[in-house]
């Protein structure tokens, strides 16, 4: 059975996406529907979708971004309002995308050519949406990267700077996260923070674990599909997923 | 003073340096030589050749009159001839070409007459003319020139006026906003939501009062901020929870006259800036005081603020364009922070617009 995610931060679009979804591919099974594109990215990693229909523009990761750390990993479908200008690379590209409001033939059609080439796209085609997406996710306005953290620790409120940072963990409803000179708690779910530090510093691992990459000493293959990151200089250690494993293939 | 370096092309062969293309020619130089332009021309070529005539020695009227009337056909060939390329290079080539015949014209007559003084004479009174008619030749390319260049910058400014109008009803008109609320009625009505009606009334309502607004110069605040409300109200139905907004205006700015869609560009520019990006949405406030003689309106948002790589957009420039255009340096906009975090636009205008 197919399993689809499904991500607009509009509800009634979602919901709109949602029933057409049921009446065209009645087979597929929706095991998410997020409202922005950090829960879409989270149910990714949470339920491993084979396709994913994506908003382009979400708050906190855009449809792009999401795309873009999906990589090969799904088949993406990309949803849209008339007017958005991704839409010409799109087209230029061979993307797929649908137009909201979503006419029925259309997704009928999308979703015919989504069953027809079930396996992920080929290597070069998928390189080339890459680039394609790189593209795009550059002409984005984004807010600049989180520079400072504000963690409460009793009656004080510690300023944590997020290039001190080791790495963040998951921790129920808190996010942990461990610096130079200690560790703290603060209620910015980690989903929430991936979206606000800077990508080329603070590498995604595993849906709970974001490591800021210059600690890593070394990955250590465990076994058949498990990897664990040695820190420098610290005795604990950090799983990888499955998902992010590519990151450390070796040259 | 920088220094500037001597032109030596300018002072070889002077003139106009921009040659006109075919495009730019057939733009703005497709027109003949006006009639007015003609007349003054023959007659200044006729005041010459009479006071040519004069100093000459009566013997050689004849002669020279030939000599004129032969001047005034390669004058008027040059000329027209330039009209239709009106800079340096052709001004030069035309100018030694005018000269040369001229030269030989000299040499020619020269040698027939025996007498020198005669020959003097001649040759004195057909430099002069050849002269002026160089130095009118350089006139009137300059002039033409000119004439060209205006007009090219006239059709310009033109045009950017009329570039400048499409994109504000561009603006307004987002084809994104449309559509993505379009999406929210067609769903709600697909499934009977109550919403639907709602959205839809407020929909239709900002559409009404949008789309006359632009073709006036200016609008009351009371209209402008009736669509301003639609807007919110299909953007509170689309978001949800996720926006919170407030209007908050003295009853003083009702009368108010701006130019149209200043305030909902404003207010565009913050929902689509400084709320949708952000998870959890956040609010809007719109707040409209009168203070003395100058209106104070401002829209703040608790979005992430200014970007300080992010360039002022077409909305903005486009507003920035039409209050000079209305109320000249009466008129300002200020963007900036807000004091609580966010993003904060401040406009200023005159209450009362005198059209001095």
């Amino acid at each position: 059975m197919t399993r689809v995610l499904i991500a607009d931060d509009e509800e009634a679009p979602r919901e709109q996406l949602l029933a057409a979804l049921k009446q065209a591919w009645p087979s597929a099974q929706v095991v998410a529907a997020a409202g922005n594109g950090v829960d879409a990215w989270d149910a990714f990693l949470e339920h491993e979708p084979d396709v994913c229909f994506l908003d382009i523009r979400m708050p906190g990761l855009s449809g792009i971004d999401v795309a873009r750390r999906i990589g090969d990993q799904a088949q993406v479908v990309f949803v849209t309002a008339f007017g958005d200008h991704a839409v010409a690379a799109f087209d230029a590209g061979a993307v797929d995308y649908l137009l909201k409001p979503v006419d029925a033939e259309r997704l009928a059609q999308a979703v015919q050519r989504l069953r027809a080439r079930r396996s992920p796209a080929t290597a070069d085609g998928a390189a080339g949406m890459q680039a394609l997406l790189r593209q795009l996710a550059e002409q984005m306005r984004r807010p600049a990267p989180l520079a400072v953290l504000q963690a409460g620790v009793g009656r004080e409120v510690r300023m944590i700077r997020t290039d001190e940072v080791i790495y963040f963990e998951s921790d129920s409803r808190y996010t942990r996260v461990v610096h130079a000179s200690g560790d703290a708690l603060i209620r910015t779910p980690l989903k929430e923070l991936l979206a606000q530090l800077d990508e080329q510093v603070f590498w995604q691992v595993h849906r709970s674990v974001i490591v800021n990459h210059r600690h890593i000493a070394a990955a250590v293959r465990v076994d058949e599909g498990h990897i664990h990151l040695a820190l420098r200089g610290r005795s604990e250690t950090l799983p990888v997923s499955r998902h992010f494993q590519a990151l450390f293939k070796g040259q | 003073m920088p220094h500037k370096p001597i032109e030596w092309c300018q002072l070889l062969h002077p003139g106009p340096k921009r040659a006109f293309t075919t495009d730019e020619m057939a733009r703005a130089g497709s027109d003949s030589p006006s009639p007015t332009l003609l007349a003054s021309a023959a007659i200044n070529f006729a005041a010459i050749a009479f006071v040519v005539l004069q100093l000459a020695p009566a013997s050689q009227t004849a002669r020279l009159s030939a000599a004129l009337v032969a001047l005034a056909v390669l004058g008027s060939a040059a000329a027209r001839w330039l009209w239709w390329r009106p800079w340096a290079r052709p001004l030069l080539q035309a100018q030694l070409g005018v000269t040369a015949t001229v030269v030989l014209m000299v040499l020619g007559i020269s040698w027939r007459v025996p007498d020198r003084a005669d020959r003097e004479a001649i040759a004195l009174a057909l430099i002069l003319g050849v002269s002026l008619l160089v130095t009118a030749l350089w006139f009137l390319v300059v002039w033409r020139a000119n004439q060209i260049e205006a007009r090219l910058r006239e059709q310009a400014e033109r045009e950017k006026a009329i570039e400048m109008a499409r994109r504000l009803a561009a603006a307004q008109m987002e084809p994104h906003f449309l559509f993505n609320t379009l999406a929210s009625v067609q769903h709600w009505v697909q499934t009977k939501d109550d919403r639907a009606a709602a959205l839809l009334a407020a929909l239709t309502g900002y559409l009404r009062a949008t789309l006359p607004m632009f073709n006036r110069p200016m609008v009351a605040a009371k209209e402008e901020l009736a669509a301003v409300e639609r807007y919110l109200q299909v953007m509170q139905a689309r978001m949800g929870t996720r926006l919170v907004w407030r209007c908050d205006v003295d009853e003083a700015l009702q009368g108010l006259q701006l130019p149209p869609g200043v305030l909902l560009t404003l207010v565009e520019n913050a929902v689509v800036h400084g709320l949708e990006p952000q998870l959890g949405g956040g609010e809007l406030v719109l707040r409209g005081r009168a203070q003395g003689a100058i209106a104070h309106i401002e829209v703040i948002d608790n979005g992430p603020g200014p970007h300080p790589a992010i360039q002022e957009g077409v909305g903005l420039t486009n507003i920035r364009a039409r209050l000079a255009l209305a109320c000249g340096t009466k008129a300002s906009l200020t963007l900036g922070p807000a004091p609580d975090g966010g993003f904060r636009a401040e406009l200023q205008l005159p209450l009362k617009m005198d059209k001095s």
